[in-house]
């Protein structure tokens, strides 16, 4: 998977670069609005991350560029002014999604493994396994090791999102806003309450643990063999 | 648009046109005054005339010897200065005739009709005349005598009095309007004196000096509403003012707070050397630390947008009773943990914004459960008042929060208990007064030794 950063603070770059390429992706960095130009128009990527305020051509003309070029990439744009006039213009110019700074680099990564997956084939199976955890969605149905697990309608969401996303860490936030709809930050440890929970249910009477928390960024659901 | 014409100028202008107005009827009246005077001052003369001539004609007169009574119509003529007469009898032979001026054409053109008025003014060609021509016939029975008459007295005196009064009269006309509109432009300008002094303490206001006012007393009573409402306006600005520069210096101070420990904690760590786990220790505590400021960035933003109206509250129908139970779902596990109990009763729905409601629902629930002592209910009551609005009572059980914080709880960055940092940076509840006031609702909390409501209403 390879992907085009085009960011001119040249501090947010690098993390950005370091980042994504220590999670499996080849990246690409452009410090400038026309070298990003000039590579989001020449090479081939499949995911464009593309700051809106740039010095030259500003991430708007790129992605203006692009549709009008009809490459089909998807884009997903920073921002540092949150307004809602900004959102709208980049939605209608064709951008996939967009984060505002600042924002938790593991969001960040969650977004651009969904957009990445979105062009892929849609996820239609019935079951879904990590180790010994089945999760049956046609039946809304929970076993772990055979044994059969009651939980509540959020928990079997909140499950089902982590299932769907091992190996990816994923912020509080973000699984505030899938499972609950709550689409801004809680001063509260609500996302923490619900996770011990969840853990007390399907986790800790069994092995191998497979709700990981990681400190600062979020939980992660993953299989031993996946590491 | 065109600017209007200015004020001063208008009314000097309205001042000019009624005195010309009032000044020029008024000369006319006079003048026209005088002389219909002068008029009936001679015709009566020109009457008394013509009867004595009438009496002596028919009185004294024989028919054969009219020069022997030139004397006698002399004397008649003798009380009147400047009277000249001419008198033919009907076969046309003249009767009597002054010497001056030659009356004899003007009996011609008498023509003795009843229709022409007999009195009219005349000029020989060097002076003027008004004339009496009249034909007079005898009132004895059966006697056919009957004489013509023509009576003239000068009056050129009369009219070189008419031309001075005149000259004399329109100069004063001129010089009562010019003096007039002057006096009328003054005035104006004086009237406008509080205005300008109004504005020269207007001009002294600035960002610093804010606290400046308005004397109402001291303007005139047509200004004084002008003076409240300004004063009004400014006291709104200073507030706006002082709460924005209260506002900067908190972002300041609050944020210097987290760079500090943040800076502090860094340096502290690059002193020496340290094993891989206390770096990574270091670095999970800074990010907490950047969690905390990132959002009170947003937080501020979502504030600082919602002063400013660009928080655009859409008019969705919104179901409160739906949203009160998706955040009890959401709040549920988090709640039963501290052992609190959430409970909704009524129904209600408004129309808004449905995620700022939910944020600011969000907020007062949050801060409920979290001041729930254990075994605690929340409660919330939803009401569709009859009015047509909405009233929403979120209530927890809890310590009774102090009068001096109960005015303040919807201040940015306060909190009850400065060293408690739970509940983030103190912006809660300042973002549900924004939402509220977004939706043109009003919000306010009471507290008493056993719970604190918080009470909203919609219209």
């Amino acid at each position: 998977m390879k992907l085009l950063i085009v960011e001119d603070e040249s501090k947010i770059g690098d993390y950005l670069q370091q980042g994504l390429s220590e999670a499996g992706f080849v990246v690409d960095l452009a410090r400038n609005g026309l070298d990003g130009h000039h590579l989001a128009m020449t090479e081939t990527y499949d995911l464009l991350i593309l700051d809106v305020m740039l010095p030259d051509i500003d991430g708007w003309k790129i992605l203006k560029s692009l549709r009008e070029a009809e490459r089909k990439v998807p884009v997903l744009f920073l921002t540092a002014r949150d307004s809602v006039d900004d959102r709208v213009k980049g939605l209608e110019l064709g951008a996939d999604d967009y984060l505002v700074k600042p924002f938790a680099f593991s969001e960040l990564l969650a977004r651009v493994r969904t957009l990445l997956r979105r062009g892929a084939v849609p996820a239609n199976e019935s079951i879904l396994k990590a180790d010994n955890l089945e999760l049956d969605l046609m039946r809304r149905r929970v076993t772990r090791a055979g044994n059969r697990i009651h939980l509540s309608a959020k928990e079997f969401t909140l499950l089902e999102l982590l299932i769907r996303h091992r190996g990816e860490v994923l912020p509080r936030s973000l699984i505030a806003s899938q499972v609950w709809d709550m689409n801004f930050d809680s001063d509260t440890n609500v996302i923490d309450v619900a996770i011990r929970r969840l853990r007390a249910k399907i986790d800790e009477d069994y092995e191998p643990r497979l709700i990981h928390t990681l400190r600062g960024m979020g939980y992660m659901l993953d299989t031993p063999d996946n590491a | 648009m065109r600017r209007p014409v200015s004020l001063t100028l208008r009314l000097s202008l309205l001042f000019g046109i009624a005195a010309v107005v009032v000044f020029s009827t008024f000369g006319w009246f006079i003048e026209d005054s005088i002389k219909h005077h002068f008029t009936v001052q001679d015709i009566s003369e020109l009457e008394i005339i013509a009867q004595a001539v009438d009496t002596t004609l028919f009185s004294e007169l024989s028919e054969d010897d009219y020069a022997s009574h030139k004397q006698r119509f002399d004397d008649i003529l003798l009380g009147h200065h400047g009277a000249s007469l001419h008198v033919t009898d009907a076969n046309g032979r003249i009767v009597f005739t002054s010497a001056d001026p030659d009356l004899s054409e003007l009996t011609l053109l008498s023509g003795g009709g009843e229709d022409d008025d007999p009195v009219r003014n005349w000029s020989d060609g060097e002076h003027s005349f008004r004339v009496l021509t009249k034909q007079l016939n005898s009132n004895k029975p059966l006697s056919e005598q009957s004489y013509t008459i023509a009576v003239a007295v000068p009056i050129d005196y009369h009219l070189r009095f008419l031309d001075g009064f005149r000259y004399t009269l329109w100069l004063m006309v001129i010089s009562g309007i010019a003096i007039t509109s002057l006096t009328g432009w003054v005035a104006v300008r004086q009237g406008h004196a509080p205005l300008h002094n109004i504005v020269a303490q207007i001009s002294r206001i600035s960002a610093n000096e804010l606290n400046i006012r308005l004397s109402p007393d001291t303007v005139p009573s047509e200004l004084s509403d002008l003076a409240v409402s300004f004063n009004e306006m400014l006291d709104r600005i200073e507030e706006a003012f002082l709460r924005l520069t209260d506002f900067s210096a908190d972002i300041a101070h609050e944020l210097r707070t987290p760079v500090t420990s943040l800076m502090t904690q860094t340096q502290v760590a690059l002193s020496q050397s340290r094993n891989i786990d206390e770096y990574k220790e270091i670095l999970y505590s800074n990010i907490e630390e950047y969690e905390r400021m990132a959002q009170m960035i947003s937080d501020m933003l979502f504030l600082a947008q919602a002063d400013n109206g660009l928080c655009k509250s859409d008019n969705a129908e919104v179901n409160l009773t739906t949203e009160v139970h998706s955040l009890f779902d959401y709040y549920e596990a988090w709640a039963e943990e501290r052992n609190v109990k959430l409970s909704v009763e009524g129904d209600a729905g408004t129309t808004g914004d449905r995620l700022m409601l939910r944020r600011a629902l969000n907020n007062l629930l949050a801060n409920a459960i979290r001041y729930t002592p254990t075994g605690g209910t929340v409660s919330i009551h939803l009401e569709q008042l009859s009015s047509g609005g909405v009233s929403i009572d979120v209530e927890n059980p809890g310590l009774k929060i102090a009068p001096e914080h109960l005015g303040r709880l919807f201040d940015r960055f306060y909190r009850v208990d400065p060293s408690r940092q739970e509940g983030g940076a103190g912006l809660g509840l300042a973002i549900v007064e924004s939402i509220v006031k977004a939706h043109h609702g009003n919000i306010e909390v009471t507290s008493s030794e056993s719970f604190t409501r918080f009470h909203i209403t919609f219209p």
